[in-house]
C-alpha cells in the first residue's frame, strides 16, 4: 500500500460507505479506514433510512433474501402524550408498498457491515480491484496537511497518502476540529443525547402487534410527557423481529434540569401507550450517541478545504423537522457528492480549495441543504418549551373530552378545544406558536 | 415489561478488549477542575453510562471502563475539564454494537 490513493476515506458509516460505493463504480483507487472491528460497529441510529437513495448505490436491494436492512415503512404515526394519553396522527398507505420504497429501518451494526460487502463487490468490479480496500480496526489519528492542502492521514507510526480525504467520521468529528472546519469545543446547545433500547418479540408477535405483513414496518414519533419536561422526542420503530425504541434528548436541557437519560428512557416506557406496545419483550441491546439537531448555528459552515470534504454527520447533517428525523439520507446523498466531486478533481487533476468547493455548491443545490436551510425555523419550533408540555397536554385533554361519551349533554368540540387552551396554555399562546407554526410550515 | 436497571443494560453491551486488565483510556478528566470550580457537575447525571460518579464527600470520580462513546461528556462539560478521544483498537476500551 506504498502508493498514493486517489481518496481516503474516514469512517465506514453510511456516508463513507456512499463515497466509497461512488468512487468504485467510478474506477477510482482508494481506501476507506474504519475504527471499529468491522463497519457498522460502532455506529447506531434511531433508525430509518428515508428516500430511495439506496437504490441508486445498491439498485434492487429488496430483491435480496436477507439484505441489510429490515423493515421498509409503510405506516407512520406521530403521537402527542401527556401522563395517562396519548393522541396519535396515524397514516398508513399501500401506496408505500412497492420498491423503491422510500423509508426502511436499519441496524446499523447489520446494515453497515452489509453495505461494506457491496462496496468489497463493486471494488472486485472496478480497475483497482487489488488496490483499493476497505480497512477496519484502524483509527485515523491525524489528517496530514502539507503547504495548506491535505495529503493523507496518520494512524499510530504509519502514514496513508491521497490526493484527497473525506471525513466521514460522525457527530464526534475530531478530526474536522483538527483541520479548523469545527471549532474544538462544540457546546450542548444545539446537540441531542440518544437512548436506545433493542427489545426482542418473537417475530409472529410483532407482526400481529403492529399489524406488520410480510417486511412492513410502523415508524412512531412521541412528543410530550416521553422525554419527562425535557426537549426532545420519543420514537419507536419495527425491524424484523425487533423494535428500537428510544429517546433523543436536547443536551443543554438536559443539563440544566439535571435529569439523566436511562432513567427517562424508563419513564417513557412506563407510559401506558408504550408499555401496551412493548409488553413481553426482552431487551437486547442499550445504547447511546450524540446526535446534532439540525440547528444551523452550530453546523460547520465550510465543509472542504484543499484535498478535503466533511460529509455526513461530521457535517452536523442531520434535522428533524417534525415529519421525520433525517440524517443518514443526509449522510448518503453528500457521501455521493464527495465522491463525485473528488472524480471530477482527478479528471481536471485538480484538488485545489476551489475544486473541492463544487462538492458544497452541488450539496447546497441538492434537496439536503435546500431542506435544511428552508426548516430552519420548523428547527426552532420542536424545540420551543410550548411543544414539550403544554401542546401535548392540551391535546391529550382536548382528546379525553372529544372521545369520553357520558351519557350527559355533550360540548361543541370547539368549546371543548377552548376549555382544554384554557386549562393548560392560553389563546395568546397559540396565536404565538401558530404564527411560528405558518413560518415554519 | 420489566423495566432495566443501568447495570442491566451496560451488561448487554460488547465492549472490546474487555479481557485485557490494562487498557488506555480514551477519555481524560481533570477531576480538579469538577471538584474545584465547576458549579453544576452535569456529568455526574447526564451520562448514559454513568462514568461520572460522585462520592459522599461530593467528589466527581470517572471511569472509561463502562464508556460506550457516545460524546454525551464532550459537549455537556462546558468546564474544559473532558479530553476526549476514540478508543485504540488494540490496547483501548469502548464498544462493538451487536444491533447498533
Amino acid at each position: 500500500m506504498d502508493e498514493k490513493f486517489d481518496c481516503i476515506i474516514v469512517g465506514a458509516g453510511v456516508a463513507g460507505l456512499a463515497a466509497a460505493m461512488t468512487l468504485a463504480k467510478n474506477n477510482m483507487k482508494f481506501l476507506l479506514i474504519e475504527k471499529g472491528e468491522f463497519p457498522g460497529s460502532k455506529n447506531v441510529s434511531g433508525g430509518v433510512l428515508w428516500g430511495s437513495d439506496l437504490n441508486k448505490l445498491v439498485p434492487n436491494y429488496w430483491e435480496e433474501e436477507d439484505g441489510g436492512w429490515d423493515r421498509f415503512i409503510n405506516h407512520r404515526r406521530l403521537t402527542f402524550m401527556d401522563e395517562q394519553s396519548s393522541f396519535s396522527v396515524d397514516f398508513k398507505s399501500s401506496h408505500f408498498n412497492e420498491p423503491p420504497y422510500t423509508g426502511v429501518v436499519v441496524l446499523r451494526s447489520k446494515f453497515d457491515k452489509w453495505l461494506a460487502g457491496k462496496v468489497e463487490e463493486a471494488i472486485a468490479e472496478s480497475d483497482f480491484a487489488m488496490d483499493s480496500f476497505v480497512a477496519p480496526n484502524i483509527l485515523v489519528e491525524e489528517v496530514l496537511e502539507e503547504d495548506g492542502k491535505v495529503v493523507g492521514i496518520r494512524t499510530g507510526e504509519d502514514k496513508f497518502y491521497a490526493d484527497s480525504v473525506i471525513l466521514a467520521e460522525g457527530v464526534n468529528n475530531l478530526l474536522t476540529r483538527q483541520v479548523g472546519l469545527q471549532d474544538k469545543y462544540v457546546p450542548a446547545d444545539h446537540m441531542l443525547t440518544g437512548v436506545k433500547e433493542i427489545i426482542r418479540f418473537d417475530q409472529d408477535v410483532l407482526e400481529n402487534r403492529f399489524q406488520l405483513y410480510g417486511r412492513s414496518g410502523m415508524s412512531n414519533e412521541f412528543v410530550g410527557h416521553a422525554t419527562n419536561g425535557v426537549e426532545g422526542g420519543g420514537f419507536l420503530y419495527t425491524n424484523k423481529d425487533t423494535v428500537s425504541i428510544g429517546l433523543v434528548l436536547g443536551l443543554k436541557d438536559l443539563r440544566e434540569k439535571e435529569q439523566t437519560p436511562y432513567d427517562i428512557l424508563n419513564h417513557f416506557k412506563k407510559h401506558p401507550a408504550v408499555a401496551d406496545m412493548i409488553r413481553g419483550g426482552e431487551v437486547v441491546e442499550y445504547s447511546a450517541h450524540v446526535v446534532s439537531s439540525g440547528d444551523k448555528r452550530v453546523m460547520p459552515e465550510k465543509l472542504y478545504k484543499a484535498g478535503l470534504m466533511v460529509c455526513g454527520e461530521a457535517a452536523n447533517l442531520l434535522m428533524n423537522a417534525g415529519k421525520a428525523i433525517q440524517g443518514m439520507d443526509y449522510a448518503m446523498r453528500s457521501g455521493i457528492l464527495a465522491a463525485e466531486a473528488i472524480t471530477k478533481a482527478k479528471e481536471k487533476e485538480d484538488y485545489s480549495e476551489a475544486s473541492m468547493k463544487s462538492y458544497q455548491d452541488a450539496l447546497e443545490d441538492s434537496y439536503v441543504m435546500k431542506d435544511i436551510n428552508n426548516f430552519q425555523d420548523a428547527v426552532h419550533l420542536l424545540h420551543d418549551p410550548f411543544m414539550v408540555d403544554k401542546m401535548p397536554n392540551l391535546i391529550c385533554d382536548f382528546g379525553r373530552n372529544f372521545f369520553s361519551i357520558k351519557n350527559e349533554p355533550t360540548k361543541k368540540a370547539r368549546n371543548m378545544f377552548s376549555d382544554s387552551v384554557k386549562k393548560h396554555a392560553s389563546y395568546w399562546d397559540l396565536v404565538k406558536i401558530g404564527a411560528k407554526g405558518a413560518k415554519a410550515l | 415489561m420489566k423495566l432495566l436497571t443501568l447495570p442491566e443494560r451496560l451488561g448487554l453491551v460488547s465492549y472490546r478488549n474487555q479481557a485485557k486488565s490494562e487498557i488506555k483510556p480514551h477519555i481524560k478528566v481533570d477531576t480538579d477542575i469538577c471538584n474545584s470550580t465547576c458549579p453544576h457537575h452535569c456529568t455526574t447525571y447526564v451520562c448514559p453510562a454513568k462514568c461520572y460518579t460522585k462520592d459522599e464527600q461530593g467528589k466527581v470520580h470517572f471511569q472509561v471502563e463502562d464508556c460506550i462513546e457516545c460524546g454525551t461528556c464532550m459537549y455537556a462539560c462546558d468546564q474544559g475539564a473532558v479530553s476526549w478521544e476514540f478508543p485504540d483498537p488494540e490496547i483501548g476500551r469502548g464498544v462493538t454494537w451487536n444491533f447498533g
